[in-house]
């Protein structure tokens, strides 16, 4: 049975790690890179790793919409469940309403938002610590690749020749 | 002068939140003291009435009406510094994002006290609530004081969301330092953040989802706040101005606040590299622009005052310049338009202390606007046989006492306990382009 080993490699240098991540990547390849640390969002990195655009918006929009018309029928609700004439306005005001409705179109939208993020995100996840090195939320910029037992030297030597400190992790 | 590190960033935060001394545990045991006189002068209230406060007719809002207003002003500033110059990618808020972050969630829970004491039957603050009941009475939307309480509520959420998410890999930082009890708490608190690419591209994006959404919220947030008064029919308050006249209000005085805690945050945990004298100066240049927009409103006011030719409106500004407030104005013309003009200088805008004496005068300022526009308005209304005077008692100066007390401790927690600068965002402003390529 061909057992599978995970490496991560540090780098200081942002240019270095983005480098080793194309080559890691580059066809044919024995390694898998199953991802990048890195203490900020490094754009080096995201090229290299071809990151495409999130889809968390789709989260904000659904909730600014469902929120403007929560709000609109929440103040069009209570107006009708006692019919009183205020002001002279009618009882389905247009422009007060629509106001509690902007309110809660960013209230909405801002909670879809987070459930977006921490949907696609799949956080809270404390299991993500196993394969992660504390350095890499300081100055180091981790790359975690696996390869097969018998190859492991191969990748080390990969990450060593080009500036960066091993980790084998279990 | 050498460039900063990623460590000596690292190294310059994380040692803010190293065990405190005496010095510390101190200020904050004398400021908790505020906050215990402000909660004890509330209590007494509640006990005996809200007739201990020298609220009266016709000034039926007195300082509780004006600390609302004030603190609810500070806050702004804070989303300002953390969204509107984030979408403008002004990096130089960078450092002080996370301190004016903190800022409006403190500032909007203060504020957000006041109407609770100003109810006085605290007890039925659920009738502010859509909650059902037997006798189907509902809360009525056409009403500003509904728009506020939606408005606030929205603000104070999306706030304190906006906050909490920023820091999340900086709470991942401080866990991967701490060791024990704190980094059992930090592990929790930084939901397994680990930094890699697919964390940093929804990260990056909600982030400016976030800014975009603050942005139109604190503008509709102070709106509402001026339209509690602008809707009223009183002459002072019942002007189409109010909303931009408050939102410019609101960021003077808060950028000033930013000032006002940031310059001994800065010398008392050594951040002087970070919050750089330049982030200073941009602060009190923004605050030049601010001045002049309010100063541009005072006039505006007495302008149209003038123009309309309605005799309760020009004797109300009539008053408001000579009458037994007019030191408030005055004080508020000087403080807040006059004052900030010598910003101008480039040699007090660099000097520290300059900058520090003026952004408390503009606080006083702005606390002074507030008072004149809520006391000064229905003190002197349509109906000369019905104008008062108001003073506040012992009890509002005590719980006033509480609020800036309150606001201060919790922010004297804050920096000890958590990240008081942003380590990622000043890592960014290292790096060109970073965060682009999400």
């Amino acid at each position: 049975m061909v057992t599978e080993v995970y490496v991560m490699g540090l780098f200081k240098d942002e240019n270095r790690a983005a480098q080793a991540v194309e080559e890691l990547r580059r066809p044919p390849t024995a390694w898998t890179v199953h991802g990048v640390h890195s203490p900020f969002p490094s754009r080096a990195l995201a090229e290299a790793m071809h990151v495409k655009k999130s889809r968390v918006g789709w989260f904000t929009l659904a909730g600014g919409i469902i929120g403007f018309f929560t709000g609109f029928a929440l103040a069009a609700f209570t107006a009708l469940r006692w019919k009183l004439i205020v002001s002279g306005k009618p009882i389905v005001a247009l422009v007060p309403f629509v106001i509690v409705g902007f309110e809660f179109t960013i209230l909405f939208a801002i909670l879809g938002n987070l459930m977006g993020f921490l949907t696609q995100a799949r956080l809270p996840r404390l299991a993500n610590l196993a394969c992660y090195d504390p350095r890499c939320s300081g100055e180091h910029f981790g790359i975690l690749a696996s390869c097969s037992a018998t190859d492991k030297d191969h990748l080390c030597a990969f990450f060593t020749e080009r500036g960066g400190v091993i980790r084998v992790l279990d | 002068m050498t460039r900063l590190t990623f460590s000596e960033i690292d190294h310059t935060v994380l040692e803010t939140l190293r065990p405190a001394g005496r010095g510390y545990w101190t200020a904050v045991g004398i400021l908790f003291a505020g906050v215990l006189v402000g909660a004890s002068c509330w209590a007494y209230q509640i006990a005996t009435g809200i007739g201990v406060g020298g609220q009266n007719i016709p000034v039926a809002w007195g300082t509780y009406l004006i600390n609302f207003v004030f603190w609810v002003g500070i806050a702004h500033s804070g989303t300002l510094i953390s969204a509107i110059l984030h979408l403008l990618r002004a990096r130089w808020r960078n450092p002080i994002a996370r301190a004016a972050e903190t800022m409006t969630v403190f500032a909007v829970c203060t504020a957000g006290l006041f109407p609770f004491i100003h109810l006085g039957r605290v007890w039925v603050v659920h009738y502010m609530l859509p909650l059902p009941n037997q006798r189907t009475l509902w809360p009525n939307f056409q009403s500003p004081l509904m728009f506020d309480v939606v408005a606030i509520s929205t603000y104070l959420t999306v706030s304190s969301l906006f906050w909490y998410t920023g820091m999340l890999p900086d709470l991942a930082r401080v866990r991967d330092t701490a060791e024990g009890f704190r980094k059992r708490v930090f592990t929790i608190l930084s939901l397994g953040w680990t930094g890699t690419h697919e964390q940093w591209r929804h990260y990056t994006r909600i982030y400016l989802f976030f800014a975009a959404l603050a942005t139109p919220l604190v503008v509709s947030v102070h709106s509402v706040v001026s339209w509690d008064f602008a809707l009223g029919i009183v002459p002072g308050w019942h002007t189409t101005i109010f909303a931009p006249y408050f939102v410019a209000g609101a960021i003077h005085s808060g950028l000033a606040m930013v000032l006002t805690l940031m310059i001994p945050l800065r010398r008392i945990f050594g951040y002087e590299r970070l919050i750089t004298l330049h982030v200073l100066e941009s602060v009190a240049k923004t605050i030049i622009l601010t001045g002049l927009i309010v100063g541009f409103a005072y006039g505006t006011e007495l302008f149209v005052a003038w123009y309309s030719r309605n005799i309760v409106e020009m004797e109300t500004f009539r008053w408001r310049l000579t009458g037994e407030y007019a030191y408030g104005f005055w004080l508020m013309v000087l403080c807040n338009v006059a004052v900030p003009i010598l910003f101008f200088f480039r040699r007090i805008r660099t000097s520290i202390p300059w900058l520090f004496v003026i952004s408390i005068i503009v606080n006083i300022g702005m606390w002074f606007e507030r008072f004149v526009i809520i006391i000064g308005a229905v003190a002197h209304d349509f109906l000369p046989h019905a104008w008062g005077l108001y003073g506040p008692t012992w009890v509002e100066l005590g719980i006033m006492l509480g609020s800036f007390s309150l606001f201060f401790f919790l922010f004297m927690l804050f920096c000890k306990h958590l990240p008081s600068v942003s380590m990622t965002e000043m890592k960014e402003t290292l790096v060109e382009g970073s965060g682009d390529g999400y």
